[in-house]
């Protein structure tokens, strides 16, 4: 017969003993999972990268690593990442280009990956822009292109039912949609004049473009770069449009929402625009090549980002194991898709959109250019001052175009 | 014991001075000291001499961004401190309304530069933007512009832009001190048959000497280091037309990484703001005293 005191007792101790394994249990389960910080500056509501839903396919087939994900974004990362690396409390992963590569790794603060099983199914131009003497710090998600678009319905407007992708054509054009009361071609000097400048000089002459960087040939007297900036004079004096007017117009968001609406029938810019211009019901548009001297046009390829492991984490394995599910194609294709990009992988497949099929073809066709800044070949110190001096020459284009180039000669000169 | 108490005083602004020293004075030195390396913001900062330095005054663009910081703060401080004398002598004689001016005319200084940033964008831009439209509405086509797209242009619609934003505080500032005139002199001016020029420039003026000072001074000094506005609207463009010594050290630091060159520019922005500050401080000093 037991009495109340020691049921209370037996109780008391079954439970404590009961807590005691739930107890023991949980701590075991905590101890084998990895939690893992990753930060990129996609993944949030804007630019989602379908990175909530790739981490969310990661975390199921891994169930023993649990991802931390923070967004921030890339001017914050300047900001916000350095102190964390050089304080030692660096995340396990990170989103990072290459200029941030080159200045982390050079710095022993990125772990070198392992190659296995990616680095050989990289194509050419990115194996080779990443490759940091023997190492590599970075696993490359995308590729991403900066052409041209173009509404056709303006263009269909006055006759024209393809892109232009000669010099040519696009004088053409310009000189139709001119005549129509259209505004032809919207060439900010904040990036869209240097996006048509870098594309046509590179293009001319692509084996220039590593000397030019560092600065073992010079910019001012070089034909190639001389001839894009004579391509500009040739278009405003074709109608193509006004320097003075278009110069300084901030194509970040001015020139897209005037774009958007439909107030202008071309304007480079990168492809990620594609989503939001999709938006508009009534834009009718394509993403083309830059036009150039070459039939098919020229792509220029931007190698946008990737993932770099810090040297400081305690969870390598599992930072691997991250890196590594994005080297899957079946993975991958899923940002490549959200983003409108193109697989860094020569055997993987490609996100880009049905209406970028002009700029596919220039690809296919072999017209395309690195874009210099992404690859490490020019310094990126070089790019602000390309779109200032640019934006200068728009404005008087009765300049010689040696006086711009002499700009960028002196930037690589600090460097 | 009585030496003990001599030196009690130091030991009551010896809180003050860990302060200062610790946010002030080491910050300061450390950027000084980074200013002879070539840091990135990361790794080893290694030592360069005066080698950015002699970058900032070999290099024209570092030059520009001087002469573009300086005339930005003489238009800012010359209309801002005019306007807000001018809305603050208003305001005095129009009591009814006072608050509520003094209060409208505060708002947008309360509001954040991205939000006034991309406002004054949209007004000044050349397609659709509320200024050529204001202009075409009116008949005046003929003076519509590329407002911040014109290096003409761009400097003064900047500086605009800054005014609108803070004039508020001048006037708040000048208010004060209209405060403080004795209502006996205005009266006895009165009685004298003196008109209402005369009172504004022979009494008010130079009683509002001390509000003059703090009203130049402060934004003198907040107008040198602006970047704000240029950075949101401009970027510095077109073709540097607005680009400030503050742009150019946030363009060094992030996108450039050259952490060792934005300390050298952020030392001479010191030394410019220090000796403006203290020229100006001195002469309006002198020149309340003599009145």
């Amino acid at each position: 017969m037991h009495t109340p005191k020691s049921r209370f007792l037996r109780s008391l101790i079954s439970r404590l003993i009961t807590g005691a394994i739930v107890l023991m249990g949980l701590s075991t389960a905590s101890l084998a999972t990895v939690t893992l910080e990753v930060t990129a500056w996609k993944g949030n509501d804007t630019e989602p990268a379908a990175l909530p839903e790739l981490i969310e396919r990661f975390e199921a087939a891994n169930p023993d690593i649990s991802i931390d994900f923070s967004y921030i974004s890339r001017s914050d990362t300047d900001i916000v990442l350095p102190p964390r690396l050089q304080g030692g409390e660096a995340p396990d992963v990170m989103m990072a280009d290459m200029p941030l590569v080159k200045i982390w790794s050079d710095a022993g603060l990125l772990a070198p990956l392992d190659k296995d099983g990616w680095y050989d199914r990289l194509t050419d131009q990115i194996s080779q822009a990443i490759t940091l003497g023997d190492n590599v710090y970075v696993m490359p998600l995308e590729v991403i292109g900066m052409g041209n678009f173009v509404n056709m319905g303006l263009l269909n407007a006055v006759g024209i039912d393809a892109p232009p992708t000669t010099i040519d054509a696009l004088k053409d054009a310009c000189q139709k949609l001119s005549a129509a009361g259209t505004q032809p071609l919207l060439l900010a000097g904040g990036f869209p004049a240097p996006l048509f400048a870098i594309a046509n000089g590179l293009e001319a002459d692509p084996a220039d473009a590593g000397a030019l960087g560092s600065g073992a040939t010079t910019f001012e007297g070089n034909d190639a770069f001389m001839g894009a900036l004579n391509h500009v004079k040739d278009l405003q004096q074709a109608g193509c449009f006004d320097g003075e007017t278009i110069a300084g117009v901030d194509p970040w968001s001015t020139a897209l929402s005037e774009f958007k609406a439909g107030n202008f029938a071309m304007m480079p810019q990168g492809a990620w625009n594609i989503q939001n211009f999709s938006s508009a019901p009534e834009l009718d548009f394509v993403f083309a090549p830059l036009p150039s001297s070459k039939d098919t046009g020229v792509a220029l390829d931007l190698f946008g980002f990737g993932w770099v492991i810090s040297a400081q984490t305690e969870q390598a394995e599992a930072a691997k194991t991250f890196v590594d599910f994005f080297t899957d194609d079946a993975n991958l294709k899923e940002l490549l898709k959200a983003e409108s990009a193109y697989s860094p992988f020569s055997d993987g497949t490609h996100g880009m959109a049905s209406l970028a099929a002009p700029y596919d073809a220039a690809r296919e066709n072999g017209g395309t250019v690195m874009f210099p800044f992404g690859v490490l070949t020019w310094p990126k110190a070089l790019e602000g001052e390309i779109f200032d001096s640019m934006t200068g020459f728009l404005l008087d284009l009765d300049k010689d175009a040696n006086d711009v180039l002499s700009r960028w000669d002196e930037i690589i000169e600090d460097q | 014991m009585q030496r003990f108490a001599k030196y009690k005083i130091y030991l009551f602004v010896l809180p003050a001075v860990i302060v200062l020293g610790a946010f002030f004075i080491y910050p300061i030195l450390l950027t000084a000291k980074l200013s002879f390396t070539d840091f990135t913001g990361v790794g080893v900062a290694n030592d360069v001499g005066w080698k950015n330095y002699e970058r900032i005054f070999t290099r024209s663009r570092y030059v520009d961004a001087l002469k573009v910081t300086l005339f930005f703060t003489l238009i800012v401080v010359v209309i801002q401190t005019a306007s807000g004398l001018f809305f603050a002598s208003l305001l005095n004689r129009l009591h009814s309304i006072r608050n509520l001016c003094r209060a409208a005319l505060f708002l947008p200084a309360m509001m954040s530069f991205v939000i006034v940033g991309y406002v004054w964008q949209f007004i000044y831009s050349p397609f659709n933007g509320g200024l050529n439209a204001l202009l075409a509405g009116i008949g005046l086509e003929s003076l519509q512009n590329n407002w911040i797209g014109d290096p003409d242009t761009a400097l003064f619609a900047l500086a605009f832009a800054h005014i609108w934003m803070f004039v508020g505080y001048t006037t708040a500032i000048f208010l004060a001190g209209y405060a403080g005139i004795p209502q006996e002199l205005d009266e006895a001016a009165r009685i004298e048959g003196t008109s209402a020029w005369q009172r504004f420039r022979h009494i008010e003026i130079p009683l509002l000497a001390p509000s003059f000072t703090i009203n130049i001074v402060l934004s003198t000094i907040g107008t040198l280091k602006t970047f704000e506005l240029p950075f949101i609207m401009t970027r510095g463009g077109p073709d540097g037309a607005t680009r400030t010594l503050s742009l150019h050290i946030i363009d060094s630091l992030f996108g450039k990484y050259k952490f060792g060159f934005a300390s050298a520019l952020s030392i001479v922005m010191l030394i410019l703001v220090i000796v403006v500050a203290y020229a100006q401080n001195r002469i309006l000093r002198s020149r309340e005293e003599q009145l």
